[in-house]
């Protein structure tokens, strides 16, 4: 059978969260897509508190945002209804969304989509990348937050962003050593006060290095780093040998657009958002009439940003439906507002001029 | 630096610093926070407004040391974790400092500690003067009593079994960013895993791009890579910044993989079944 609903949103992490919470609220039946066994997306992984200010629930943990994200959908029984284990499959040019949820094939047709489908992880090529103890920042995460398994006893983490910083950080409070982190570029990436953290808890910043080579028998038992100069050549006398079990990839993450793809959005490769991102216009629409995005697909920020830009999806998504709350200019507003000040200082640069490019029309 | 390194400098530390005056009279903030990032929540969460209302959210904290009582209140909530409280006001040759901490077990009091300085090195022994475990901000504010002229340079303590790992990290600071997408050249062709699903290395894309196939599907066509489980997303980037450095083009030329239903491999009788409810 076919399902017919007002709004679709494909994707239960903060943004999703948000856009159904604000679309149900303005009076839109709403049913919430995640392929996950349970909502949140990356916040449920995240035990460090987080920056922003008190709308974005600055200084709340990751994992406390998204429970309480989820309980206030609670609120507005009957108008949204959740399938967990549930993944959109395929995004057809009919509007018609097909989702494997629980093993079971099925067809949805709403009005309206929001594409809230976050990230996947970038990987890096060098020799012996597929020995087992090679894995992604967001894989150890899911082990540690998720599941309490830690992945080894001594990790060398490859990348200085925050998640690079943030997941080494983590590693430790679960009692697994970090060599070292190593960044090829010559500056840290991620937010100085992270960096400190990870330092003074005795974790060397390799800056200007990169990774030359894994080696083991059966899994990971060193790896070869280098300094690099700023073509990324490797500076002759530098090798060093690194005993380690785990080496853990955080390079950066690129929005999982699949989805938008097949629905034929206009898609265009901006690298300072992470990859191919949608184009949209300021409510947030795609190229595809009724279809709207928010989050980490439409280029990687912030949960923070995920959240407002959720906001502004699922306000606009029920407002072209005819939900249009009283105080949806102040709404409106005060979305637009907030990423204006979350995206204006220095390090937010790159995605200013990434976001600049990623306008329709 | 601070951005090679993730030490703050001495300049930037000093000119935290308060008058002799203010660090003789009792407990005060250090707020070492030396970057705009959007982050607001010690000026909104100290109950004397000693730090100053943010007028832009990536403003850099500014902190008014005579209305700061040093009651600890920004320490527990800064998600930094960059406040440190600082006590130099006792004349008897000791001083305390109080430090975040977000590791278990905690350090009792009474108890003799590692005290570990900015950069990870052990530079003394520190005595646990009181621990303080807020339930609302889950982050843990351990006192520590240290020698006077230590009190600037601990900001971290190490339980006295534990071994600290650090290591070289002197850096010179290069300017121009290049992206990860560069990355190095390497002659160990055969040893690089491009596609996981598929086990296709670096050699056999290489050679494929040399026999004229430039763009991601063609590839994917002739070799299957990206057909596995994890639909081209680990390999599909990599391809393409391969055929870009290859060709001399820029990654946003590259025709990506056309992207089609379903998302992720499934068996054909779970299409055949489908809901009837
Ligand atoms: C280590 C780490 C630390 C971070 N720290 C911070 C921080 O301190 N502060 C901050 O603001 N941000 C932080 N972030 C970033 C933040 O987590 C992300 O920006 C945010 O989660 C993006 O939200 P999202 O809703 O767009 O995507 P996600 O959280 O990734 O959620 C997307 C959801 O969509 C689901 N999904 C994907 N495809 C499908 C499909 N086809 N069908 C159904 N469901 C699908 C996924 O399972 C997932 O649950 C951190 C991220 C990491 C990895
Ligand atoms: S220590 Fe207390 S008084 Fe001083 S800045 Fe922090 S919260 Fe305000
Ligand atoms: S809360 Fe901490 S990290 Fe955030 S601005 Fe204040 S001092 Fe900096």
């Amino acid at each position: 059978m076919m399902y017919n609903i007002d709004l679709v949103i494909v994707g239960g992490g903060p943004a999703g969260l948000m856009a159904a919470n604000t679309a149900a609220e303005a009076g839109a039946k709403v049913l919430l897509l995640e392929r996950d066994g349970h909502l949140g997306g990356q916040l449920v992984k995240q035990t460090h508190k987080f920056f922003g200010s008190e709308k974005q629930h600055a200084s709340m943990r990751g994992i406390d945002i998204s429970t309480m994200l989820g309980e206030r959908l609670d609120a507005f029984d009957g108008r949204v209804t959740v399938w967990t284990n549930a993944t959109a499959i395929g995004f057809y040019e009919d509007g018609v969304i097909t989702v494997d949820h629980d093993g079971v094939y099925k067809k949805v047709k709403p009005e309206r989509v929001v594409v809230a489908t976050g990230a996947s992880e970038k990987f890096l090529s060098f020799p012996n990348n597929d020995l087992p103890g090679i894995y992604g920042a967001g894989a150890v995460q899911t082990m540690m937050n998720v599941y309490g398994i830690r992945p080894g006893h001594r990790v060398l983490m490859i990348g200085a962003g925050n998640i690079g910083l943030i997941v080494s950080y983590q590693l430790m409070q679960a009692g697994v050593s970090v060599a070292a982190i190593v960044e090829g570029l010559p500056h840290i990436g991620g937010y100085a006060v992270h960096a400190c953290k990870v330092r003074r808890a005795g974790v060397p910043i390799l800056t200007s290095h990169t990774i030359l080579r894994a080696d083991g028998t059966e899994s990971v038992e060193s790896a070869t780093i280098a300094r690099i100069d700023r073509s990324w050549n490797v500076i002759p006398g530098t090798k060093k040998t690194i005993d380690c079990d785990v080496i853990c990839i955080s390079v950066g993450l690129t929005p999982l657009a699949e989805l938008l793809w097949q629905a034929g959005c206009e898609m265009r490769y901006i690298p300072s958002l992470g990859g191919s991102v949608p184009l949209r216009n300021d409510c947030l629409e795609t190229t595809v009439k009724g279809v709207y995005v928010a989050g980490d697909v439409t280029g990687i920020e912030e949960a923070s940003a995920a959240m407002v830009e959720g906001h502004l999806a699922g306000l606009e998504a029920a407002a072209s439906l005819g939900f249009k709350s009283d105080n949806y200019d102040a709404e409106r507003k005060d979305c637009m507002d907030q990423l204006a000040a979350l995206r204006s200082g220095p390090t937010a640069e790159k995605i200013r001029s990434g976001l600049a490019c990623a306008e329709s029309r | 630096m601070l951005i090679n390194t993730g030490v703050p400098t001495r300049e930037q530390l000093d000119r935290l610093l308060p008058s002799p005056e203010r660090r003789a009279r009792g407990p005060y903030a250090m707020v070492e926070c030396f970057q705009e990032i959007p982050c607001n929540p010690c000026s909104t969460a100290c109950p004397f407004d000693a730090i100053l209302p943010m007028k832009d959210i990536n403003e850099i904290p500014a902190i008014d040391l005579d209305r700061c009582t040093g009651c600890g209140i920004c320490a527990g909530v800064c998600p930094g974790l960059a406040i440190f409280i600082i006590d130099e006001s006792k004349k008897d040759g000791t001083a305390t400092v109080t430090i975040p901490y977000e590791f278990r077990p905690l350090p009792e009091k009474g108890e003799t500690v590692n005290a570990v300085n900015r950069e990870g090195d052990v530079i003394g022994d520190a005595t646990v003067t009181r621990v303080l475990a807020s339930k609302r901000t889950k982050t843990p504010l351990i006192t520590v009593e240290v020698p006077a002229e230590l009190v600037h340079d601990v900001r971290f303590i190490s339980l006295i079994d534990e071994q600290s790992f650090s290591d070289d990290t002197s850096s010179e600071s290069q300017k121009s960013p290049v992206s990860h997408e560069t990355a190095p050249k390497t002659d160990d062709e055969d040893e690089i895993i491009i596609c996981r699903c598929e086990g296709l290395t670096l050699r056999v894309i290489r050679d494929l791009i040399r026999e004229g196939y430039t763009t991601v599907d063609e590839i994917k066509r002739i070799s299957r890579a990206g057909m596995g489980p994890c639909q081209a997303r680990t390999c599909g980037p990599l391809i393409a910044a391969e055929i870009a450095r290859m060709t001399g083009q820029q990654v946003a030329e590259i025709q990506p993989s056309a992207h089609r239903a379903p998302v992720k491999p499934l068996p054909i009788e779970f299409f055949l079944g489908g809901d009837s409810e």
